[in-house]
């Protein structure tokens, strides 16, 4: 609306004449606001008029009264609010509360008319003058005259305290009238209820939940303990929603984990026969979920945990690896690992919300102990050659898969991994000669998990002997082709697999003389080969062949499948029925360990005992003479006899194979360490200590001591020299 | 679509002319809005009726023209062009101040 005429202020004008006309209009007008108000407060405003109340009140800011309504509003507000203090304070017991909740009511219904009716004042005097808004100034005086007033301020909160209490400890109380009451505290303003009623509440909390956890402790075990924090937990943030400022939540909730659970975290997880322990041993999944998702509230919680899980695990584990009991048996050993993974495998999944901290120092454990065993890579791989040799026959592809990739998980955790591939070199090389592999898949799977695992360099020698296997394959058709077409047929079937020597871990000098219709054999296949394969050597390696033989016995007539050594001793019987320990040595010339070994499984076991030893006795000794059981009887018509094979090795072989190991790390750490200072010139000893054992990581943990020989022996060599200046310092000479 | 009472309000001027219009169109006002929204049972909700005796008739019935022609075309994309508000010169000073007063 702009049709006036643009000129001065025209407000002004009019308005100055008029208060010039009537000098008492302020005090009378402020007189009829003044009686309203009191109506108002006395719930009386049915007789007033909206429009003459806001009209008086327009005046007189317009007439410059604007400060006059102001002060008069505040004054009269006190003196009316003063008067409904004493009659909150007046009231007995429990009547207390609900008459102050009734007259902050009452007040807010007043202090809205009240509002409405200066509405114009809040429009124009207060903004200019920059005075608290009707709405405002209600509330703030009501909170000086009522909530902070001497006599009701501390009976206030006593009672609201008290009332808690009587909850807290399984009385019924009014929520909505506590609702109330502190909904009050929050329209008073955030400073009010934090100062005036939560900063107390909390203390008081605080001192409730310090004596009961002491309480409990004392008297609880940890899984009720825990399921009474749960519970009061609970009660607390249900308490919140029913009748507190929901910004409370949090805090009140630190309250309580804190007296509850984090002044007691150790005392609890530590608890005899009911605490992390025991609850571990027990799989009580329930629990442990409560434990972490309770501790998982405080700082420190989940870590004081994962310790003692660790702690746990390790002490555990280590009593697993090293118990002697437990490491006869490897394939029991080896299931027993990971039993005990699956086990918490499960744990964390179920309980500990798959949380990565735990599946990491779940890890760290395993890795910690399983190396406390140097003979753990052996077992490992004891135990796959058990479930490649039969443990998996009838087991679906996956299931397989499942197998390998727990034990690749295993094989992570070592640190040895070159004794590992050593033992599995020499357990795949039985399997693939003596033709006991179940699935030529899950080998080769295996193989490839390898690679990934550790790359190419891991596993192309086994690799090689895959290779070999196919390669043998073709050349002994073509072999046996020839055998026919030049009329050569023999009784004797000659299978030869031809061994890339260094792919094979093959034992030099294992010699033995083989009957002559074999060694006739073995010429001929020597002379074809050799045809073909100008320049190669052949060497027999009797001590890993099989033999399948025909024996007649008085009773029955049985097909023996034997290893080469056995067949060498047998096949003397077909001549002699009785020869003694020293005759067969003299005879075939085998070792003595491996001499003992089959005519052990020959003689001394139940059920395959072609031959009869005297004296009777588990144990062949030299005085020992063997004759031919002619009353040998079993029900099948093929039988196998063992040899005392691929078991783990005894303490001489292990050492050997330990030897073996460290020679072949020499190589590898000196190569590590050229590659190194071939790229980095000059570095001190510490620093290639350190570079050296990351290279090596994924193969093995170098010994400090041993890199150190290594580059003494670099250094003799030429490859390496000390600086002049600091003898720390090595230096590469290119 | 009848109208029922509770639909409306009455204003009445200085002189007593009685202007009946929706509480919708009165409630263009804030000081309408309040007064007849206000909790507390002020004389003008109970009757349904407000006077005004510091606002005359012509004034009034051009207050009343214009909380009809403000919520007719308030938020109201559709309509393109918004139709001038004629205020005749002679009484733009006492309806600036009636408007002061109303809060509209």
């Amino acid at each position: 609306m702009s049709a006036s005429k643009p000129k001065k202020s025209f407000k002004i004008e009019p308005f100055k004449h008029k208060v010039e006309m009537d000098p008492d209009y302020a005090n009378n007008t402020w007189k009829v606001l003044e009686d309203a108000i009191h109506e108002i407060y006395n719930h009386n405003a049915s007789g007033l008029s909206f429009e003459e109340l806001y009209r008086s009140a327009y005046n007189m800011v317009l007439h410059k009264y604007g400060n006059k309504l102001y002060e008069g509003l505040t004054t009269t507000m006190t003196n009316q609010l003063q008067k409904v203090a004493g009659q909150i304070d007046a009231a007995q017991g429990d009547t207390f509360l609900e008459e102050l909740n009734l007259k902050w009511l009452d007040h807010n219904k007043s202090l809205q008319m009240i509002r409405d009716i200066l509405m114009y004042m809040d429009r124009t005097y207060v903004t200019n003058q920059n005075k608290v808004p009707v709405h405002e100034l209600g509330l703030n005086l009501w909170r000086d005259a009522i909530v902070r007033n001497g006599r009701i301020r501390d009976r206030l909160l006593k009672t609201l305290l008290d009332l808690v209490h009587k909850e807290r400890t399984g009385e019924v109380i009014n929520r909505g009238l506590m609702r109330n009451v502190t909904k009050m505290f929050v329209d008073l303003g955030q400073t009010v209820y934090l100062e005036d009623f939560e900063k107390p509440f909390l203390d008081a909390t605080a001192d409730f939940y310090k004596a009961e956890a002491q309480q409990f402790i004392s008297t609880s075990d940890c899984t009720d303990y825990l399921r009474k924090a749960e519970k009061r937990l609970n009660e607390e943030i249900e308490r919140v929603a029913h009748y507190l400022d929901q910004k409370t939540e949090s805090k009140l909730t630190t309250v309580v984990e804190r007296e509850m659970i984090g002044n007691h975290m150790k005392l609890l997880v530590e608890m005899e026969n009911s605490g992390l322990v025991s609850m571990l041993t027990n799989d009580k999944y329930e629990d442990l979920a409560r434990m972490y998702n309770l501790f998982r509230r405080v700082p420190t919680g989940l870590q004081t945990v994962r310790d003692l899980m660790t702690s746990h695990l390790r002490e555990t584990g280590k009593q697993l690896v090293t118990d002697p009991e437990r490491q006869r048996d490897p394939v029991e050993f080896v299931q027993r690992l990971l039993d005990e993974k699956d086990k918490y495998d499960r744990l964390i999944a179920q309980s500990f919300g798959n949380d990565k901290t735990f599946q990491n120092a779940l890890n760290s454990s395993f890795e910690f102990f399983i190396n406390l065993n140097t003979r753990s890579p052996e077992f490992i791989s004891l135990f796959v050659d058990d479930k490649l040799k039969k443990g998996l026959k009838g087991v679906s592809e996956e299931d397989v898969e499942g197998v390998l990739d727990k034990v690749m998980m295993l094989f992570r955790y070592l640190q040895e991994k070159d004794v590992f591939e050593k033992y599995y070199k020499q357990h795949l090389a039985k399997r693939l000669l003596s033709g006991r592999t179940v699935s030529d898949d899950a080998e080769r799977s295996l193989i490839v998990k390898l690679k990934t695992e550790c790359g190419y360099q891991f596993t192309s020698k086994l690799e090689g002997m895959f290779t070999d296997m196919k390669t043998s394959k073709d050349t002994m058709a073509a072999f046996q082709q020839k055998m026919v077409e030049e009329g050569n047929d023999s009784d004797i079937s000659l299978q030869v697999q031809v061994l890339t020597t260094g792919s094979w871990p093959t034992q030099p000098g294992a010699k033995a003389t083989l009957p002559p219709e074999i060694l006739e054999q073995c010429d001929k296949f020597k002379n074809f080969y050799l045809s073909t394969h100008t320049g190669r050597r052949l060497s027999w390696q009797t001590n890993m062949g099989t033999a399948d033989l025909r024996a007649t016995f008085a009773h029955s007539r049985h097909e023996l499948n034997v290893s080469t050594y056995q067949m060498c001793i047998l096949l003397l019987f077909n001549n002699a029925d009785a020869l003694s320990y020293q005759e067969i040595q003299a005879a075939t010339e085998i070792p003595v360990a491996d001499l003992k070994r089959n005519l052990q499984s020959l003689a001394c076991v139940k059920g395959r005992n072609v031959l009869r030893k005297e004296p009777v006795g588990k144990d062949v000794d030299e005085d020992d003479v063997f004759h031919f059981n002619d009353k040998f009887t079993n029900k099948l018509h093929k039988i196998k006899i063992g040899t005392v094979s691929a078991q783990k090795e005894s303490e001489p072989e292990k050492q050997e194979t330990r030897q073996k190991v460290e020679e072949d790390r020499k190589p590898q750490i000196e190569a590590a360490i050229v590659r190194i200072m071939k790229s980095r010139r000059l570095l001190d000893h510490n620093n290639i200590i350190s570079e050296v054992t990351k290279q090596l990581q994924s193969r093995f943990l170098p010994n400090p001591a041993v890199i150190k020989k290594r580059i003494e022996s670099l250094i003799e060599r030429e490859f390496l020299e000390r600086d002049k200046n600091d003898r720390r310092l090595y230096r590469y000479l290119a | 679509m009848g109208i029922t009472k509770a639909d409306t309000v009455k204003l009445i001027s200085a002189e007593g002319f009685e202007f009946v219009i929706h509480k919708e169109a009165a409630m263009i006002s804030n000081t309408l809005k309040n007064m007849l929204s206000s909790s507390g049972g002020f004389q003008e909700t109970e009757l349904g009726e407000v006077r005004f005796p510091e606002i005359s008739t012509p004034i009034l019935e051009k207050l009343c023209q214009f909380f009809y022609y403000k919520l007719r075309y308030t938020n109201s994309a559709a309509v393109k062009n918004v139709p001038e508000f004629k205020i005749e010169p002679e009484i733009a000073i006492e309806l600036l101040m009636a408007s002061n007063f109303l809060d509209c």
